[in-house]
Formats: C-alpha cells, structure tokens, sequence
C-alpha cells in the first residue's frame, strides 16, 4: 500500500523524469529487437519496419505504461487541460467572450445564492430553532393581531404544548446620565424571554417572575454595544443604577454580542442586533378586562409537538377564555414558525430573482454550447486527424469537454470575484429592515455552489457540441478539410433550436422586469395623500416619571409647535402620534356612530392618530371639507374628531359628515360623552402598495394627549437647516430630552418603495443581460450560416439575384428563430404570471402594453444582431466564389 | 518455427516475476528469457510486457533501478523483492493446483 502510494506520488511529481526513463526504456527494447533482426540477416530498413509492427503502437504502449503506473487520469486531466489551455489562447476573442459571458452568469449567480443562503438557508442563531414558534390572535378585522397580557399568562400557565413561552413588547426609553440624552430601542419581555430563545446573558442573569409584579420593573439587561459604547465596558455594572426615562433602573445583566432580535410585528424592529436594551414586563391593570393587545407570543414547542398541535391546544384554551371573558369572544390563536415569520414574505422575492438570475445562466449555456459548435465544426479536421490516429471516440469527447470545463472553472473564479463585490452592492441596495441583511456574506456554502455550477455549465455546454465533434467521420473530416466545411444538417437544427430558446427565455426576463418596473412606477407616481418634498421628520418620547399628568403632555406639545412655528424658515409645524407609511396601523374599535347598527358580526372600526393643529398643514394632508384643530379644541371644549374620506365614505355614505358623532362610552348620557366631526381629510393609505385607505380618525392632542409623537416641519427650502433648530426648541423646553428618528420625509418615503425598487434594478439588470446574451446568440448563428452559405450568394448573385433579395433571405432567417422565440417568451411569461403576482402593484400579468414593447424590442435585437451578417451576406461577389469552387 | 500461443490470462505476471528469480534482468532479456525457456512457444509482446512490468513495480513485487547492458548501454533492471518472492510462491503453487485439476478434468470427461 505504501508502496503503491510512494510510487504513484514519484510517478506524478517527477512527470518528466518518469516519461523520459519509460521511452528510454522503450528504445531499448526496440534497439535491441532491431539488432535481433539484422543478425537474421534482414537489412536495416527491413529489420526496423519488422521491429516496429512487433511493438505494435509505441504511443498506444505508452499510454498503458502510464495506466500501469496508475496516475493514467491526473497525468491525461493535466495533458488535457495543457492542451485546452493552448487551444483556448490561439483563439484568445473566442475565450474571453466565453469566459466574461459566463463570468457574469455565474458571479450573479452566485451573488443572488449568497443573499439566499444568509437569508433563507442559514440556521437562525437560536438554540434548535426550528422549535421556535411565534404565537398571534387572529379575527375577521385583524388578521394578525398582538396579545392581551391577562391571556398570555392564561396562555402560559395553561399549554402543554410549550417546553416555556414568552412575550415581548416594543418600548423605547430614554437613557441618561452621562452625555447627551438618547433613545434605546427597548423591549419588555417576560420572564425567560431568552430562556425560549436559548440564549445566556454574557453577565448576569434574565428577569425571574419576581419581575413581572407591578412594582419591581425598575431592571434592565443592556445590549453588548450599550454597555461597551455607554458604561465602558464596565465588568461590574451588574448591580449598577442607571437613569432611563428619568428613573433608576438597575441593571441585572449584560447580553453578548450577536444577540439578534427575533423581529416582531407591532411597531416592528426587524430582526437583527437591533435591540437595546430589555425590561421586564409587568402585569398591571385588572385582569378582567382584556380588550387591549401590544404584546406579542414567543415559545419553544416541545419535542415532537407539531406547530399544528400547538395551535389546536392554544384554540382550545383560547376557547375557554371567551367563556370566561366576553373581551375573548372574536379570536383565534395563531401559532407561526419562527423561521416562516422572519423570512416568509422576502422568500418569494429572493426565489424569484434566483429564478431570474439561473435563466441568465441558462441564456449563457445555450450561447456557449452554440459559440463551441461553431468552433467544432472549425475543427473538424483536427478531429478527424485524432480519430484517425486511432484515438477512442471517448478520448476526444473527454478532451473537448476538458476545454468547455476549463471555460466554465475560469468563468466561475471571475464569477466569484464579482459576486463578492456584487454582493456589497446588493446588500447596499437591499430595502430597509430586510430580514438578516448582515447574514449575508460570501460564505463557504456559496464558494461550493460556485464550483458545483461551475462544473454543472461546464458539461452542460460542452456535452452536446463534444458528442456531436466526436461523431465527426474521419474520412469526410480529412476530405473536407480545407474547404468550408458545412455543419449537419442536425447541428443546424440544434444551433437554430438553442437561439430560440434563448430569445424565450430572455423575453421572459425583459416582460417581468417591464412588470418590475411599472410596478415601481406606479407607486412612485401615486398620489400619496401628502407632500413630502421639503419636510423634516423627527419623533419625541415624554418620561412617564416628569410628564404624569396629561395636561402636561398637551402643554409640552402646544409650546414645542408654537416655538417650532416661529423659526425662520419654517412654513408650518406640526406633531402627530405617526408619520404616514411608517408601519403605523394602531386600530380603536368599538365606538358608536350615532343613529347607525353595525352589521351582525362586524363591528365599527378605525385607525386612531393625535394631532396638533398645524399637523396637517405641515404634512401637506389636504382638508377636504369642514376644518383642522385649532388652538380652541382644548381639555374642556366639545371633543372634536378629524375623519379621513375613506371613514366618512365608510359610515355616513352620501351624507353630510360635519357634525356627526361617535362615542367609545357603552351608554353614552350627555354631550360630553360624543366626540363631533369637524373635519374631512385627505385618505393615506397604510403602505404605498395597500390595496386601499383605511378608515381613520384623529383626535387633538390637547384633548387626548400622547406622549410619543412624530413631529413634522414644511420649510421653504432645505428642510436639513432646521434639524438644529429643532433640537434647541426641544432643549429649551427640556434640556433632558431625546430628539431621535431626525429624517427627511423624502427618505421616509424612498424607504417604504425600497422593496419594488430593489426587484425593479435586480430583474432589469438580469434582463439586459440575457437580451444582451440572446442578441450574441443569434448574431453568432446568422454569422455562422451566412460564412457557410458565402458560395451560394455568390452563386445567386452570379444568376441575377439581387443585392436586397440576399439581405431579405439572411433578415428572414433571423425572423425565424426571433419570431418563434419571442411567442415562445410571451407564453411562457403568461404561464409563469402567478408567481410574480405578489410582487406587482398596479399592473396585470398579461399586461398588453409592456408584452408588446417586449415583443418588438426583441424583434429589434434580432434584426440588429443579424444586420451585420445580412450586410456581409449581400456584398458577396461571385467572382470570388467562382474561383474557389 | 513453432506455432505460438496466446498467454492465457494472468500468468504473464507469474512469468515475468519467475524469469526474475535468478537474478535481475532488463525488459528485453525477459522477452527473451521467456522465449528461448518456453522453446519459442511462448512470446511476450512488448505492449503488454512494460505495462505488466510498471504494473508489479507499483505493487511492489518487483523494483527497478538503472545499470549498465552488457553492450555498455544504460538499461533499466528489474529484480524480485521480498514480497515478489512470496508472490512468486503462491502464484506457483495455485498455477500447479489449476493444471494438475484441469488436467484431471480434461482425462476423466
């Protein structure tokens, strides 16, 4: 054994060496067969030619020396490639149209699978995730609805399905003390909220039940970065107080770094290190009432408990709370996969691009198969002289083939160059709090799918046109050379075949980027409800432990907005509890329109915002009838209420809105009780691509103060001059305040179409590239056949043909491949509509408009691509052919 | 000249390893040896002599080293090693069983 691995080890490193010593060895052997002869009394001449039938081939024995040695297929793959690498450098054009045409498929390829694989594929950096269950109400109105703390702890203490769950809910603070005041993303979070995750904190230790008691909340865990960016680092900070919304918390521990946030759904941080800091969450309130919803389910299923079976057990006790509490009647429980929750809704987006991106591939193949087929017919005689030499018809397969893998690896290196720039570029490109965007990464997983798909192009391109060179009959290939040699009729076939397929497959591509794009279109042109040019966003939390009482909130917020209003170059400002198309759908149900039932099993509903006075005005929402809040609807004046045309339209259809009333109180008595319309504004819809606006109110922020709001400024020109000023009128008020989310509304707005934007650039950019790869196709198989067919023109010519007639002939066989394909590309893109209808907005599958620009752009290409060939084609002079006939 | 047959499978091995015993020889001397011993009925073609030879070199049966021909030329030498000989052995030994039952076969059918 170990002889046998010295020996092979000798035979390839000393390569030369080896084969010298073996035809050393041979000649002996020949020489000495010679001399054996000649003493027999033959001549010399004689005695060689006998001594050489006697040894048979002396190549053929070489060969089977080599097989003997046992290294017969690194030594042929080396000999292989040598000479495919000589090939490929005497044609050099033809190599590096190749290789740059692959280099690109593959490198998008391989930079789309590395989004995939941080995104879809890796193991989220949980204990045993895939037991890691989201858990939601459900019910007509709210599909997805967060929980009513009272149920969840009937939740916990009940299920049998959960090794442990636990809940979480979305409240910033402010921390200070040191520095400049800030806004941390924070959460509330039950007791063995990491315990389900699977997660240890790095110091410390996680909030026990003691916690949850109204009373104890004053604990914190920091994030790794706030306890290295705010306390230093500091290893005993456990014990420690700090200041957060204007109380003394003590911190009970530290998270390490890489502790992701799991995403969560109301008033969502998506998922990543994204969190701050965690407080526990307490059960406050009677228990009895459990109409309100913030907070959202997390839990660990337990072994071999279906996420199935979880959500039956969770809807039957769901079923024993409504007969306990009428609050429980409407809801069901949702129990969703963790992984499913995270990255369902990018799934199809990203599967869609791979779909796009492997088509590119696809073109790419068909093109390099083509481009290897026109070669081989080049090289016919070549081939011819191997076969006659004696070599197996597999030998040359083998060899061509090595050629196509040779092309397809150095593709792949280059691919993988690009895709590691291509992937900066994408995930800079990628639309804001897209799920595990920092997962992404060049990794080992796609540095193996390079080289699988590599390989995979490789014989995919190169085993058709290897077979077919291989059938080549050495008699006709050696008679032939010389001469144009024509292509088989099946080739022809073959090529023309592949050129169609490849204007298909591209046409697919262009109408789905047409799709992409008119659905970008559509939703920047859309009418949003409201004017974001030249409109500065910032938003505001007020300490519960200053600001206890709410004339006090509405004291802050009047002052803020009268200082604010006076700045200079301010044209009107405003605070409201949200900024249009933030993610904002806080819902108020139950309320009673005056004088109106709600059908049986329906009840009335709304968005709910507060507003000061200048608001509307400063976010450009258009009155449509009646008034905004004025200064006047204050604490003890008729309770007035702003309306949307969506509600008014909802519930007082075709009648007169100013002036109706609804009331939240059961048994409303007096006039006080009901809350008046004053106005009608303008509808916003949630997201730029919700179907429609939801009906929606707002109440005055000095009769319903909140203490979080957005404020929004309109200036007269760059809205950035008055960032400072914001923060000194904030400051002046409460020099211990946070101004946070300082943002043009510009960018808010950029934000929320950076997911059609992103779809729009990837399938456009895949899209030039396959038409780009179809148009090379077919210029190269117009170019191809015109080259052959050169004689014949000349012949036509000589016989009277015109000049027109021959570029008409070239022109329409160029038709016949583009006609076919592009018909092809429309069904095909007909077929595949379903899956891309998610991601349009605005625009039909089938949409006329864009499969006829498609159609006459790839007729266009066609023509172009063959108009070149067509030129040559009809230039061709008779005599010429003449004289080489 | 005597008729010459073809060498049944796997006994060029034996052959080559048993002109070996002696002592080492050059490629052509073993052609040769085993010509002249087998009464010219036995010839080795030379196609499938150095592949046999690279082959029990890399099972280690046999090992080459470079010396001088008797007509002054280099020549490349092969000899029996321990593990040759033990081969050699066993290969003779199972080729006698195999002749002596085929014989039996042959006479009693």
């Amino acid at each position: 054994m170990l002889d046998d691995l010295r020996y092979r080890t000798r035979a390839l490193l000393h390569h030369n060496e080896v084969e010298t010593e073996l035809d050393e060895e041979l000649r002996f052997h020949f020489d000495h067969q010679v001399e054996k002869y000649m003493r027999s009394g033959m001549t010399e001449e004689e005695a060689k030619r006998r001594a050489r039938l006697a040894f048979g081939g002396h190549e053929q024995a070489k060969e089977d020396c080599r097989e003997a040695r046992g290294t017969a297929f690194i030594e042929l793959t080396l000999q292989d490639t040598k000479y495919a690498f000589r090939q490929l450098c005497a044609n050099p054009t033809f190599a590096l149209v190749m290789i740059l045409t692959l280099a690109l498929s593959i490198g998008a390829n391989s930079a789309i699978f590395s989004v995939i694989n941080g995104v879809l594929l890796s193991r989220l950096p949980y204990r045993q995730p895939d037991r890691l269950v989201r858990i939601f109400l459900s019910s007509r109105e709210y599909p997805k609805f967060p929980l009513n703390p009272f149920d969840f702890l009937d939740f916990r203490a009940r299920n049998h399905s959960f090794e442990s769950i636990a809940a979480f809910t979305r409240g910033d603070v402010q921390l200070s003390g040191d520095g400049e005041p800030v806004r941390l993303n924070g959460f509330g979070i039950t007791s063995g909220y990491f315990r389900v995750l699977g997660l240890q904190p790095e110091l410390g230790r996680e909030f026990d039940f003691q916690a949850e008691i109204p009373g104890n909340g004053l604990q914190a865990i920091l994030s790794d970065r706030v306890w290295r960016t705010r306390f230093g680092a500091d290893p005993n900070i456990i014990g420690r107080k700090i200041t957060m919304n204007m109380q003394p918390f003590t911190v009970i521990g530290v998270m390490p770094a890489g502790t992701q946030h799991p995403g969560n759904e109301y008033h969502a941080v998506a998922y990543g290190e994204s969190v701050d800091v965690w407080w526990p969450f307490s059960f406050a309130g009677n228990s009895n009432q459990r109409g309100s919803h913030f907070i959202e389910g997390i839990g660990r299923l337990k072994d071999g408990v279906s996420d199935e079976r979880a959500r039956a057990e969770m809807n039957a006790i769901m079923a024993q709370l409504a007969r306990e509490h009428p609050y429980d009647l409407r809801w069901t429980v949702l129990v969703v996969p963790l992984y499913t929750e995270l990255v369902g809704a990018s799934r199809q987006m990203l599967l869609v691009l791979l779909g796009s991106v492997g088509i590119v591939l696809l073109i790419a193949c068909a093109n390099a198969a083509n481009l290897l087929m026109v070669r081989a017919s080049a090289r016919q005689r070549e081939i011819a002289v191997r076969l006659a030499m004696g070599a197996p018809r597999s030998r040359v397969v083998r060899q061509l083939l090595t050629e196509s893998l040779l092309i397809s690896l150095t593709g792949g290196a280059l691919g993988l160059g690009l895709a590691y720039g291509g992937v900066q570029a994408l995930v800079s490109l990628l639309p804001a709090g897209f799920p595990r965007a920092h997962d992404i990464h060049v990794s080992g997983p796609v540095l193996a799918f390079t080289i699988l798909v590599s390989f995979i192009t490789g014989i995919l391109f190169g085993l058709a046109p290897a077979l077919q060179a291989s059938r080549t009959d050495p008699k006709v290939g050696l008679q032939k050379a010389g001469r144009t040699s024509t292509a088989g009729r099946n080739q022809g076939r073959l090529r023309n075949a592949l050129v169609i397929a490849e204007v298909s497959l591209a046409s697919v591509l262009l109408i789905g980027a047409g799709l992409m794009l008119r659905t970008f279109l559509n939703l920047i042109h859309l009418n949003p409800g409201f004017q974001q040019d030249r409109l500065l966003t910032a938003s505001l939390s007020l300490p519960n432990a200053q600001y206890k009482t709410r004339p006090q909130i509405a004291q802050f917020y009047d002052r803020l907005a009268s200082s604010l209003n006076t700045l200079p170059g301010v044209e009107s400002a405003g605070a409201g509890s949200d900024l249009p198309w933030t993610g904002y759908d806080e819902n108020a149900g139950g309320f009673t329109v005056e004088g109106k039932k709600p059908l049986p099993n329906q009840e009335f509903h709304a968005r709910y915002h507060m507003a000061t006075p200048g608001y509307f005005s400063a976010m450009g929402i258009p009155l449509v009838e009646g008034r905004f809040f004025t200064e006047a609807d204050k604490k003890d004046a008729p309770f007035a209420l702003i309306i949307n045309h969506a509600m008014a339209e909802r519930y007082w259809p075709h009648e007169d809105v100013i002036g109706k009333r609804i009331t939240f109180d059961d048994e409303p008595k007096k006039d006080s009780d009901w809350m008046t319309v004053v106005g009608v504004v303008g509808d916003i819809k949630d997201q730029p691509n919700s179907p429609g606006a939801e009906p929606a109110f707002w109440w005055s922020e000095f009769q319903a103060p909140e203490p979080d709001m957005s404020i929004a400024i309109r200036t007269q020109s760059d809205p950035r001059q008055v960032a400072d000023g914001l923060r000194d009128a904030v400051h002046r008020l409460d020099p211990a305040l946070a101004v946070a989310d300082v943002k043009l509304m510009d960018s808010v707005v950029g934000t929320s179409v950076s997911t059609p934007r992103f779809t729009f650039v990837l399938v456009g950019l895949f899209a030039g590239l396959a038409i780009l790869l179809a148009a090379i196709g077919a210029y190269g198989v117009i170019a191809y056949t015109v080259s052959q067919r050169t004689p014949e023109f000349g012949l036509r010519v000589a016989l009277g043909a015109q000049r027109s007639d021959l570029l008409r002939m070239v022109l329409a066989h160029s038709a016949k491949l583009a006609v076919p394909g592009t018909i092809l590309g429309v069904l095909l893109a007909l077929s595949l509509g379903s899956v891309v209808r998610n991601l349009i907005y605005g625009v039909s599958p089938a949409d006329p408009v864009i499969l006829s620009a498609v159609v006459l752009l790839v007729l266009t290409v066609a023509l172009v691509a063959s108009y070149v060939p067509a030129r040559r084609a009809s230039r061709s002079d008779p005599m010429t052919t003449l004289r080489a006939e | 000249m005597p008729e010459k047959i073809e060498l049944p499978q796997g006994t060029l091995d034996l052959l080559i390893l048993r002109t070996l015993l002696p002592g080492a020889q050059h490629g052509w001397a073993i052609s040769e040896r085993v010509q002249q011993v087998s009464s010219e009925v036995l010839s080795i073609q030379q196609g499938s002599l150095y592949p046999a030879l690279h082959r029990l070199e890399r099972r280690g049966w046999i090992k080459a080293k470079w010396g001088t021909s008797d007509n002054n030329r280099r020549a490349k030498y092969y000899e029996l090693t321990r593990t040759g000989e033990k081969q050699l052995e066993r290969e003779t030994e199972a080729w006698r069983k195999l002749t002596v039952a085929v014989a039996q076969v042959l006479e009693g059918a």
